[in-house]
């Protein structure tokens, strides 16, 4: 099925982007503008393994550190992680289209943050850590919404959802 | 006998009612109070059901005319909502032109005023894809003579510089941005130090004062030293809010609120050359841009 072909995460991922760069600069203050690539991962992951997860979460990181030229491998170690880790969690957890889709894009937004500030801070950034927990809840609620969100218009289905249904037809 | 009735009935009966009319005729024209007062015992008898009958009929021709109107009603009600939409997105229109008319009236102004420079206005399309680093995007590139390092402005001051250029698009590090540092000065005290980025926490700029002791007090004009390469002399960067002095009391910081909301920004002026040892007067104010 089309969700599970690269290109198709490629072109959701450059939809996220173009979102989070045109539109989203336009509704919440700078330092608020939520990350909806983290959706898109979270949405991609939970539906596949955990080394296609990591390679969706490597392709969408990778997009948006290109996108903002300036630490190339921020984002794309950091969303490969998340990918490789709900593609495993989703293995271990009973999955329904709307509370576990949201609930595990806001424990990512959680997990990114404080991930991505130690990267960073290993480059030679030193950003004040609470600078990030005003702007938190902000993008904690957007990716609670916005991914099942995202994933009911999209339709995303399990494989084995997939499988049953061709047979049912067949 | 009877047969004669029986066969003579209908003219009889005509003729007797002919009769008793003639005589009724006859005898009311002649006592004429009397048979108004008849009917008057009449009307005085039957007015309760007459009213009665009067207000339901009113009220039933009352009822179908408002069942006919309904429909035009309805038709108007159509037509008035469309309008107050027409209105309404007019009255927005008009919002949005009269905010677009200050801004462009406000980059108007600073081309005037800077009337030597070379500035071309440009729109923005995009900003930074995280919340680390402090960038956007403009719709103008090297096809319009941009080039890295030039200089961004606003009325309201300084935007941040060039750092990467395509051929139809621009990306400006903001003055916000932690790689950002702009060669400034007080106005009043003349002391010179570098606006780095943005303090997370406060917001605020953080300006790096190079003197021990220099004479810096909230409420300053912070405007560009010319020291740098990027920025010309004299482009406001924001006013003074507190100073402090850190590093175990040997050089002293002050917070500065940037002069620019950020927040707000849709479109810029790069400036693509200026007159050497030329400075821009520090404007204040101007139309949102």
């Amino acid at each position: 099925m089309w969700q599970y072909r690269p290109l198709t995460w490629f072109l959701l991922y450059l939809l996220g982007i173009l979102i989070q760069t045109a539109l989203l600069p336009q509704i919440f203050p700078i330092g608020y503008v939520p990350n909806v690539v983290v959706s898109v991962t979270v949405l991609i992951a939970l539906y596949e393994s955990p080394s296609r997860g990591m390679l969706a979460g490597l392709m969408g990181g990778l997009m948006q550190d290109v996108w903002a030229g300036r630490m190339i491998g921020l984002n794309a170690v950091t969303f490969a992680l998340l990918g490789w880790g709900i593609g495993y969690l989703q293995s271990k957890i009973v999955r329904d289209p709307v509370f576990v889709p949201g609930l595990v894009a806001g424990m990512s937004q959680v997990l990114v943050v404080p991930f991505q500030w130690v990267l960073l801070l290993l480059a030679g950034y030193h950003f004040a850590w609470l600078s990030f927990v005003k702007p938190l809840p902000v993008w904690i609620l957007f990716s609670m919404f916005f991914t099942p969100g995202l994933g009911g218009v999209l339709g995303f289905r399990s494989r084995r959802e997939l499988e049953a249904g061709f047979s049912a037809m067949g | 006998m009877g047969g004669f009735f029986y066969r003579w009935r209908r003219p009889l009966i005509t003729i007797l009612a002919v009769m008793v009319l003639a005589v009724s005729l006859s005898y009311t024209a002649h006592v004429r109070g009397r048979v108004v007062e008849l009917s008057n015992l009449v009307g005085t008898i039957v007015s309760p059901a007459s009213s009665s009958l009067a207000f339901i009929g009113h009220q039933a021709g009352v009822g179908i005319s408002t069942v006919g109107q309904l429909f035009t009603l309805q038709a108007q009600n159509r037509e008035l909502k469309q309008k107050l939409l027409l209105y309404n997105s007019m009255k927005l229109e008009l919002s949005e032109v009269l905010a677009a008319n200050g801004r462009l009236r406000g980059m108007l102004g600073l081309q005037q005023t800077l009337s030597n420079w070379k500035l071309i206005p440009a729109g923005i399309i995009a900003r930074n894809p995280d919340n680390w680093f402090s960038t956007l995007v403009i719709d103008r590139g090297s096809d319009n003579g941009i080039k890295p390092g030039m200089s961004v402005i606003v009325p309201q001051g300084v935007v941040g510089r060039i750092i990467a250029v395509s051929s139809t698009s621009s990306t400006v590090m903001l003055i916000l941005d932690p790689n950002s540092g702009v060669g400034a000065m007080d106005t009043r005290s003349q002391a010179a130090g570098v606006l780095l980025g943005q303090d997370p926490i406060t917001g605020m700029l953080k300006f790096q004062l190079f003197s021990h002791r220099p004479d810096i007090l909230p409420g300053d004009a912070v405007v560009t030293s010319g020291f740098s390469q990027y920025y010309p002399k004299g482009l406001l960067l924001g006013q003074v809010i507190s100073v402090s002095r850190v590093q175990f009391g040997l050089t002293e910081v002050a917070m500065v609120q940037p002069s620019v909301d950020f927040n707000r920004l849709q479109s810029v002026m790069v400036v693509l050359s200026h007159p050497q040892g030329t400075s821009a007067p520090p404007i204040f104010g101007g139309g949102n841009s």
